[in-house]
């Protein structure tokens, strides 16, 4: 048997992981959100194509699908989609800054047996995370991990390193054991969206992250079998080199069905509204060899400033 | 023994994709390692998954029992089964 990483897409007849921002509006303004949420999406899926883009993920098998937004929980029909997922024993996680997760959704998704829901928390205490999440009430995401954890929902917290929170990661990893949680996730900020347009004021510096990667290890051991705690050690630009050898077998859905190589490339390999999602699957297998973006990637290596373009599409195929 | 709750498969053209989707990894097998994840789901024991395979390939148990024990094994190791 053989591990992950040695997967050739071109042997797979369909995804394996859907990554779907199911909508664009949020209720936050995040400094650092890479999706640039808050608006609503011109021109998005509707409910009829929505759902034909959920029966061919379940006719293709795909195992697992994981809907972010946006602020997912402000989407008209979540729990639908949801429904129709698990109904086909597909696994399903929901990204979300938690704001709007009562008792009631809290016994909604229990009931949904999700593989998880992943709560942003981005301070150990309020302050840091209200500085970053414009609008953000860390009462409530807690609470929203609470909740959920009460109800026996599978619950994961994410946190995202800046300068005004990388301080705190010790701290969070204590408070997210304190929770219950089943793990917490992290990794260095991504320079796209948002972050992009604030790097200066966000982008911890490199003794930070030195600091933040050695307290990182030290918890994995002190949390070992106790709670997961995972961390991605590479920035963008070292996960693009890794990726345009090795493609994930994954898709990344935007709201009006385009579907991206990966977030932090503008590259747009098909639409949901007019094809299939099997030919769109075809169309990313050969995407990530043109040229184009191959030469957009050696460019982003030597100016890493174009990822800020990350949210402007460019179609590969006409 | 079966897998465990959140680790899927689906068959391929070289045989079988096993993703835990809880840890994110994945794992790729051949036909054999695929008929060996579909008698385990059926809950056959490991002695009876060898037998049936015996039979299937027309081969004698003792000339495939430890490749398909190994591959349990790493199964287990994998933590993609519960016993
Ligand atoms: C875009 S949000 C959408 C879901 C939901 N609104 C939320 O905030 O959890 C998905 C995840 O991406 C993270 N994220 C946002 N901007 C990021 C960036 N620039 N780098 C890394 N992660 C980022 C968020 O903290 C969140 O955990
Ligand atoms: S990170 Fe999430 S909560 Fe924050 S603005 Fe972006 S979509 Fe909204």
């Amino acid at each position: 048997m053989d591990k992950n990483n040695i997967i050739n897409i071109n042997d797979l007849e369909a995804p394996l992981f859907i990554a779907w921002q199911i909508n664009a509006e949020c209720n936050l303004g995040c400094l650092h959100c890479c999706e640039e949420a808050g608006h609503s999406m011109p021109d998005k899926l509707s409910r009829d194509e929505t759902f034909k883009v959920l029966e061919q993920i379940v006719a293709l098998k795909i195992p697992y699908v994981a809907f972010s937004g946006g602020e997912p929980l402000l989407h008209p029909y979540i729990f639908e989609m949801c429904e129709f997922l698990r109904k086909n024993s597909i696994d399903l996680k929901i990204e979300t800054n938690g704001e709007y997760i009562d008792e009631k959704k809290a016994e909604r998704f229990a009931s949904l047996n999700l593989r998880s829901v992943q709560i942003s928390l981005d301070g150990a205490t309020s302050v840091a995370h209200e500085k970053l999440r414009l609008g953000g009430n860390w009462n409530k995401a807690t609470n929203a991990c609470k909740l959920l954890k009460s109800k026996g929902v599978n619950t994961e917290i994410v946190f995202v390193p800046t300068k005004f929170n990388i301080h705190e990661i010790g701290q969070i990893i204590d408070f997210a054991y304190s929770l219950g949680v089943y793990g917490i996730y992290t990794g260095k900020i991504m320079r796209i969206g948002r972050a992009a347009q604030n790097w200066d004021i966000l982008c911890p510096s490199d003794e930070e992250y030195k600091e933040f990667f050695t307290t990182l290890n030290e918890k994995l051991k002190q949390y070992d079998g106790k709670m997961k705690v995972y961390f991605y050690p590479y920035d963008v630009l070292e996960e693009l080199k890794y990726r345009r050898m090795s493609p994930a077998a994954s898709l990344l859905v935007i709201p009006n069905g385009k579907v991206k190589l990966i977030g932090p490339l503008p590259f747009v390999c098909g639409n949901l509204k007019k094809q299939t999602l099997k030919q769109v699957w075809e169309n990313y297998k050969i995407s990530w060899q043109k040229p184009q973006v191959q030469e957009f990637i050696d460019r982003l290596i030597k100016e890493p400033k174009l990822l800020a373009e990350s949210n402007k599409w460019v179609e590969l195929f006409h | 023994m079966k897998l465990k709750k959140f680790v899927k498969t689906r068959d391929e053209k070289f045989g079988e994709v096993i993703f835990d989707t809880l840890k994110e990894k994945v794992f790729v097998t051949n036909e054999t390692g695929k008929d060996i994840v579909d008698l385990l789901q059926q809950g056959y024991s490991s002695e009876n998954i060898v037998r049936s395979l015996s039979d299937l390939y027309n081969k004698e148990p003792a000339e495939i029992q430890n490749d398909i024990l190994s591959f349990i094994d790493s199964l287990k190791n994998n933590s993609l089964i519960e016993v």
